[in-house]
C-alpha cells in the first residue's frame, strides 16, 4: 500500500495524455479552471501532462493551461499576475537562475566564475521572490524548485560536493523558506519528487539539446502529477477510525490484558508506537480520531488509562467498544462526529473486517494495518498525505471539544433533530458574531463553502478563482457566522453569499457545519439579511442534492417554492420564526458605496 | 505478424487529433499543417514510447511522412 496520488502510480504515457487533452470536456463541465505554466524551458509534454493530469483529476472542470515565452520567467510570471487565475504553476530549473547552469548555453564553466553564477542565482532568486509575491496576490502559486541536475562545472571530483555548489543549495534553500511562508504559495516537497524517480532519471539530454525540452517523458509524468496535485489542493479528510488489537498497539487486550499490549522496541511492536504518535499528532492537529473495536469496554478502558500511551485518551472521540459488529461501531463513530464517511480513514489489522466495513460504508477509504515496519513507514506517509494541512486553525483546535460538548449536552438528540429542548437553548448564552463582508481571502468560509454537505443549499462548489469573481460582482455579499455558548466555542460555523437587488436578496450559497444544527443559526442568518437591507424576499437557489436533507427540511418549515425557486418573505419568516435567544453580533464589512448602490 | 503500422497508426492519431484515420497513412509535414517542429517533437517521443527506440532527432528531417516513420521502426524492430 502506499499514497493513493497520481505520482505514485506508473507515469501516464505520453500518447494517453495527448487523448486525454484532445477529448472534449464533459458536458456538465461547466467552470473552466485556468491554469498558467511558468518555465524557462520548452514546456512541450510538461503542458501536455500537465492538463491531462488537471482534466483527469477534475472532471467536472474545463482546463486550460497557457504558457508564455521560452527563457523568459519574469515576463511570463508578469503576464500571469495581471489576471486571475485558478493557478500559477511556476517551475524553476538552474539554467533559469543563470544560462551557465545549464546545457544550451556556453557561457563558460571557468573556475573563476563560479562566485559570480552564485552571485547571479542569488539576484535572479531576489527577482523572482519579488514577482511571485506579486503573481500570488491574485492567484494561488504551486512552485517547484530545481529538479535536474547541476552541470560538472565544479573543479571537484564527482563525489565531493564543492562549497560552491553547497553555496548554491544554500541559495534555493533560503529562497524556499521565504516563499513558502505566503500563504498563497504552495511549495512542491522535494521529498516528494525523490520519491518518484532518481536524479539519473529526470534530465533528457537529447530532447534538451534538440528541442529545449529538459525532461525525460516518464519523469515528465510524474512532475505534472505531482504539480496537478498541488494545483487541486484537495480537501482532507476529517476523521480516522481506527480499530485497536494489533492496529493501535501489538497484542490482544482481552487475552493479554491491559499490561500485556505492547508498542516499543522490546516487543518488536514500534510500529504501532509510530502509529499512535501519528495520530496524537493528527488529532492535536484537529483531525478525529475515534474508536471502532470489538472489545469488552471495561478492559479497553484500562489500557487507555496507561500513562505510556502515546495517543491520549483525550483526543479520542468516541470510543466505540462492544462486541457488535465492526461496521455497526463504525456507523456509532460517524453519527457521533455527523460526518460522511467519504471523508474518513478506517484502519485495521483484519481483512475480514475491513471488507464489512467498506461493504456497509462504500465512500469509506479502508485501510488494511500490517505490523511488517515498511508497510508502517508507507501506512504513516498515506495517512499524513491524507490528512495533510498546511495551517491549523481555531476551529480545528476547538473541533473535537465542541463534538464532546454536543454530545454531553444532550446526548439523545440526534444532530438532524427537530433540536435541543427550549430550556436549553435559552440558558445556553449562546453568542453569535455575524460577518458582512466581500472577505474573498476568507479561507474558512470558503472551506466550508466546499466541504459542506448536509446543510448546503445546492451542493455548489467554488474554486478560489471562482469564489473571487463572485464575491467582487458589487451587488454580492458574504455573511459568515461564528457561534459560541458556556459550552465552548464551535467557531466559524455558517457561511451564506447572495446578492441585493431592489427588494430581495438572492441567496447563491448557504452551508452551516453540522456541529451547529439544531442552534437555530439558521433562523439568525435570515433575520440578518432582512435587518440588513429594506428587502421583502429571499429568494434561495435550493437544489435537492440527496444530502441536503437537514436544510431542505429547514426550508419547508420557512419557504415556499415558486417559479423563481424557493422564496421566503418577511411576513412568513417572522410568522414561522421560533425564539432565538442568542446575544447577535454584527459587523458589516460591506462597504457602504456597494450597498448604497445595490438598495437604490 | 506485423503490426507496426497499427500502432504507428495510433502515435499519429494521438499527436495529431484532427487526422481522419483514412488519412492517416499518407500523412506527411506536406499534407498536415499541424505537423510543426513541436509536433515533430511530440510525435518523436510518443513513437520512442510506443516502440521503445530511441531516435536520433538529426533522423527528423528524413521522417517527414507516415511511411518514413513506418520504415525505420519496422528497421529496428
Amino acid at each position: 500500500m502506499s499514497p493513493t496520488t497520481d505520482s505514485a502510480k506508473p507515469p501516464m504515457t505520453l500518447a494517453q495524455a495527448l487523448r486525454l487533452v484532445s477529448e472534449n470536456p464533459p458536458q456538465s463541465a461547466s467552470d473552466t479552471f485556468q491554469v498558467a505554466l511558468v518555465c524557462g524551458f520548452t514546456p512541450l509534454h510538461l503542458q501536455t501532462f500537465l492538463t491531462a493530469s488537471l482534466r483527469r483529476r477534475m472532471p467536472a472542470h474545463h482546463v486550460t493551461v497557457s504558457t508564455g515565452m521560452y527563457e523568459d520567467i519574469a515576463g511570463t510570471l508578469r503576464t500571469a499576475a495581471a489576471q486571475r487565475l485558478d493557478a500559477i504553476v511556476l517551475v524553476i530549473e538552474w539554467a533559469d537562475l543563470d544560462p551557465r547552469l545549464g546545457f544550451r548555453r556556453s557561457g563558460g564553466w571557468s573556475p573563476r566564475s563560479l562566485p559570480n553564477i552564485i552571485e547571479q542565482v542569488r539576484m535572479q532568486l531576489a527577482h523572482v521572490e519579488q514577482l511571485v509575491a506579486e503573481a500570488a496576490v491574485r492567484s494561488p502559486l504551486v512552485l517547484l524548485l530545481p529538479t535536474l541536475p547541476m552541470p560538472p562545472l565544479f573543479p571537484t571530483a564527482e563525489w565531493q560536493s564543492s562549497a560552491f555548489e553547497a553555496q548554491l543549495r544554500a541559495s534555493i534553500a533560503s529562497f524556499a523558506e521565504r516563499v513558502s511562508s505566503n500563504p498563497r504559495v504552495r511549495l512542491v516537497n522535494d521529498q516528494k519528487v525523490n520519491a518518484v524517480a532518481p536524479a539519473s532519471a529526470r534530465l533528457d539530454m537529447k530532447a534538451l539539446l534538440a528541442f529545449g525540452f529538459p525532461y525525460q517523458t516518464p519523469f515528465a509524468a510524474h512532475v505534472a502529477g505531482i504539480l496537478a496535485e498541488a494545483v487541486e489542493n484537495r480537501a482532507p479528510k476529517k476523521g480516522l477510525i481506527t480499530d485497536l488489537d494489533d492496529t493501535l498497539w501489538g497484542g490482544i487486550v482481552g487475552d493479554d490484558g491491559a499490561a500485556g499490549v505492547s508498542w516499543d522496541l522490546e516487543h518488536h511492536t514500534q510500529g504501532h508506537a509510530l502509529y499512535q504518535q501519528l495520530l496524537d499528532s493528527l488529532a492535536e492537529a484537529g483531525v478525529l480520531v475515534g474508536v471502532a473495536s470489538k472489545n469488552d469496554p471495561a478492559v479497553v478502558d484500562e489500557a487507555f488509562a496507561r500513562p505510556d500511551l502515546l495517543l491520549s485518551k483525550a483526543r479520542v472521540f468516541p470510543i466505540a467498544v462492544s462486541w457488535a459488529s465492526k461496521a455497526q461501531a463504525v456507523g456509532r463513530v460517524l453519527k457521533a462526529w455527523n460526518v460522511h464517511a467519504e471523508s474518513v480513514v478506517f484502519v485495521d489489522d483484519s481483512a475480514t473486517e475491513i471488507a464489512e466495513v467498506q461493504a456497509a460504508h462504500p465512500a469509506m477509504e479502508c485501510v488494511l494495518f500490517s505490523a511488517e515496519p515498511a508497510a508502517v513507514f508507507d501506512l504513516l506517509r498515506k495517512l499524513r498525505d491524507e490528512f495533510g494541512r498546511r495551517t491549523i486553525t481555531s476551529e480545528d483546535e476547538i473541533r473535537l471539544e465542541s463534538l464532546r460538548q454536543q454530545s454531553a449536552i444532550d446526548p439523545g438528540v440526534a444532530a438532524e433533530s427537530a433540536g435541543y429542548s427550549e430550556t436549553l437553548l435559552a440558558s445556553s448564552q449562546a453568542t453569535l458574531s455575524l460577518v458582512f463582508s466581500q472577505d474573498a481571502d476568507d479561507a474558512r468560509a470558503l472551506e466550508l463553502v466546499n466541504k459542506t454537505n448536509q446543510f448546503n443549499l445546492n451542493g455548489k462548489r467554488f474554486t478560489s478563482r471562482a469564489w473571487a469573481d463572485y464575491l467582487s460582482d458589487p451587488s454580492a455579499f458574504l455573511l459568515s457566522a461564528v457561534y459560541t455558548d458556556r459550552f465552548g466555542a464551535l467557531g466559524k460555523i455558517a457561511v451564506l453569499a447572495g446578492r441585493v437587488n431592489g427588494d430581495h436578496a438572492h441567496i447563491d450559497t448557504w452551508v452551516m457545519s453540522c456541529r451547529a444544527f439544531a442552534r437555530r443559526v439558521e433562523h439568525q442568518c435570515l433575520k440578518a439579511l432582512f435587518e440588513r437591507w429594506p428587502i421583502s424576499t429571499i429568494r434561495l437557489d435550493y437544489v435537492d442534492t440527496t444530502r441536503n436533507g437537514p436544510l431542505g427540511r429547514f426550508l419547508d418549515d420557512v419557504a415556499k417554492r415558486s417559479d423563481a425557486g424557493m422564496v421566503v418573505t418577511k411576513s412568513d419568516f417572522e410568522a414561522a420564526c421560533p425564539p432565538l435567544y442568542h446575544t447577535v453580533l454584527v459587523t458589516d464589512g460591506v462597504e457602504h458605496e456597494r450597498c448604497a448602490r445595490t438598495t437604490g | 505478424m506485423n503490426d507496426a503500422p497499427a500502432r504507428l497508426a495510433e502515435c499519429f492519431a494521438a499527436v495529431f487529433p484532427e487526422l481522419k484515420r483514412g488519412d492517416i497513412p499518407r500523412a506527411s509535414t506536406a499534407t498536415v499543417a499541424a505537423w510543426d517542429s513541436l509536433a515533430s517533437a511530440t510525435l518523436l517521443a510518443v513513437v520512442e514510447e510506443e516502440f521503445h527506440l530511441e531516435i536520433d532527432p538529426e533522423q527528423l528531417e528524413d521522417l517527414q511522412s507516415f511511411d518514413a516513420l513506418l520504415g525505420y521502426v519496422t528497421c529496428r524492430l
